[in-house]
């Protein structure tokens, strides 16, 4: 190919690095099409927004929790880092409602990571089994691509105490939404309902990754199947397992919808959760500099406990 | 895998209980819809009825549903559109033309994934306040257009696009834009349209950012009404409530029943490759 020929013919110095399969850096033709300037042209559009709506907020973000910053009459001033350290000081008022918050939304993290990630799992190796593959994984995946909106309006109507059809099929009338421990057992269960089809699919599809000769080589030395299960497939499963710990955990961090919606954060404020209290201080009562470093502070929580969970799943394996 | 009969009869009717918990909860949505009241006794719907569509007609006041739908649909299009457009471009760009700084830029963009969407929800609120744009469709597209994971997911698609057939294109004196919009797009169409329906999905489904981006009620979007709706009425008319959440979720019905092999596919190797 005459490209290639060229490409070689050019002097060392010439091979600068563009990036990933460089397009015939350096020949000719590659310098009569300018590709440095037409990559830039081709990124432009997209940096622009990204700039626009995703890096600008974040660095005013930050620029915001250093201000006492009102949602009404603005910047009144710089105060530095007294809200963080109001944060980590203050036993009384936001802060306070901030860390009692943080405590009920690790405690959500806690229970449903790992149903988000075990029922799934157990779920995605049954389906394995059995003809109907699409169909079963079709059904699971369902409700994953309703509206946060309508899951929890109508599981609002569904665990009515009163008229609610949970409660007149079981012919009970248990408390689903306005009592502890129902409200968050109701919460949990909403959630795995609605999100668990998509854990189902990444452990579906890493499943298939296992070789057809490991599962074999298990059924000839006899391995039923919760033997085959526990010591064979399971060890196969750690890249998905680290992206469905790894993605439940963000998502269940960033619980808002569902106790909004459903509980309105009572009983008291038992199911308020850290989104939804940044949500109160910034939209309700107008703090918006308070609720900017509560909002960097569960970021960086997040950061460290996702970072965490993915080395201790992969990171053996990563070394 | 070697499972005997009488195992997997006993998984199918696991499998088939688990499947009825998943959509029970959709058929009461359904019946709740026609009840009288939202009253549902048992399993099967006694009586039905159409009442709870009233404000289909446009005169219930608090529930212009027509408008919200249209607002819901504008606003999920154009930012499914501009979102495919715009990351095609920039993956192209990455992937395949390379310049000095891609990688910075590659970097940065995937790093963005990790960022928790309450941290940017007080100052894009306050960036389209100053911008005054509060209340428009601009600021409800805005935030969904520049999609990280999109450019990430066509990266990898474009990284494997064959290059002889590019090759064979530049010495026919192609230009990039050619390339791209001749080329590229057609092939990696497949993975184009799965973006768009995701974008399409996370637009229309999105609660908190319209939720705060807007606060004129002809201005909602149909997911944003539906929960106005449900704070405001407080379990006065359940039957109303259960119509408008079940008209709400068919347009994605609609797209889970079109693009239900795609997303799966989609999913399933965004979850692989990690």
């Amino acid at each position: 190919m005459r490209v290639g020929a060229s490409t070689a013919r050019e002097p060392r110095q010439r091979q600068v690095h563009y990036g990933h399969l460089p397009l015939g850096a350096g020949s000719a033709w590659g310098r009569r099409h300018r590709q440095g300037v037409w990559g830039w042209l081709f990124v432009s559009p997209y940096l622009l927004l990204f700039l626009g709506f995703q890096a600008v907020p974040v660095g005013f973000g930050l620029f915001v929790s250093l201000h006492h910053w009102n949602g009404v009459v603005g910047n009144q001033g710089f105060i530095g880092l007294s809200q963080y350290v109001n944060l980590f000081t203050d036993r009384t008022g936001n802060a306070a409602g901030f860390w009692s918050a943080m405590e009920h939304t690790v405690l959500f993290v806690g229970i449903s990571v790992p149903f988000l990630w075990g029922v799934p799992t157990v779920l995605a190796y049954l389906i394995y089994m059995v003809p109907g593959k699409g169909f079963f994984r079709g059904a699971i995946f369902f409700p994953t691509v309703l509206s946060s909106s309508a899951i929890s309006t109508l599981w609002l109507y569904l665990l009515a105490t009163t008229g609610g059809p949970v409660n007149g099929v079981l012919g009970l009338s248990i408390p689903w939404l306005v009592e502890q421990p129902e409200a968050w057992i109701s919460i949990d269960a909403v959630t795995i309902w609605w999100t668990m089809g998509i854990a189902l699919v990444i452990m579906y599809a890493s499943l298939t990754q296992v070789p057809t000769s490991v599962l074999e080589a298990a059924a000839v030395d006899g391995a039923g199947i919760v033997r085959t299960f526990r010591s064979v497939v399971l060890p196969q499963l750690r890249g998905g397992s680290a992206v469905v710990v790894f993605v439940s955990t963000i998502a269940s961090f960033n619980l808002l919808a569902q106790p909004f919606l459903m509980t309105h954060g009572g009983p008291g404020t038992s199911t308020y959760t850290v989104s939804e209290w940044i949500y109160q201080v910034g939209f309700t009562f107008f703090h918006m500099g308070q609720a900017s470093a509560m909002a960097f502070v569960l970021g960086f929580i997040i950061a460290v406990v996702g970072f965490v969970e993915y080395r201790l799943i992969v990171g053996r394996r990563m070394g | 895998m070697r499972v005997s009969r009488s195992m997997k009869w006993a998984v199918l009717v696991v499998l088939s209980v688990v499947v009825v918990v998943m959509l029970v909860p959709l058929l009461w949505l359904v019946m709740g819809a026609f009840s009288y009241d939202g009253t549902v006794q048992g399993v099967l719907p006694l009586k039905a009825t159409l009442a709870n569509f009233n404000f289909l007609a446009g005169t219930t006041a608090g529930i212009p549903f027509w408008r919200w739908l249209a607002n819901s649909v504008i606003v999920s299009g154009a930012a499914a559109v501009i979102a495919v457009l715009v990351d095609s471009l920039a993956a192209f760009g990455m992937a395949r033309i390379g310049f000095a700084g891609s990688r910075v830029v590659f970097a940065v963009v995937v790093s963005s994934l990790s960022i928790p969407f309450v941290a940017t929800l007080v100052p894009l609120y306050l960036e389209m306040s100053q911008l005054n744009l509060l209340n428009s469709y601009e600021a409800l597209i805005a935030p969904f257009t520049a999609s990280a994971f999109g450019v990430f997911l066509l990266y990898q698609f474009f990284r494997q696009f064959p290059r002889e057939i590019e090759e064979a294109a530049r010495v026919d004196g192609a230009g990039f834009v050619r390339i791209w919009w001749r080329l590229a797009v057609p092939i990696a169409a497949p993975a184009m349209v799965t973006l768009g329906i995701i974008t399409f999905m996370d637009a229309y489904n999105d609660f908190f950012w319209p939720l705060v981006a807007v606060s004129d009620t002809d201005m909602r979007t149909l997911t944003v009404g539906v929960a106005i709706t449900a704070i405001g009425q407080f379990s006065t008319n359940y039957g109303e409530l259960m119509a408008l959440t079940l008209l709400s979720v068919i347009p994605m019905v609609v797209v889970f029943v079109v693009a239900q092999r795609r997303l799966v596919a989609g999913i399933g190797t965004v979850g692989t490759v990690g």
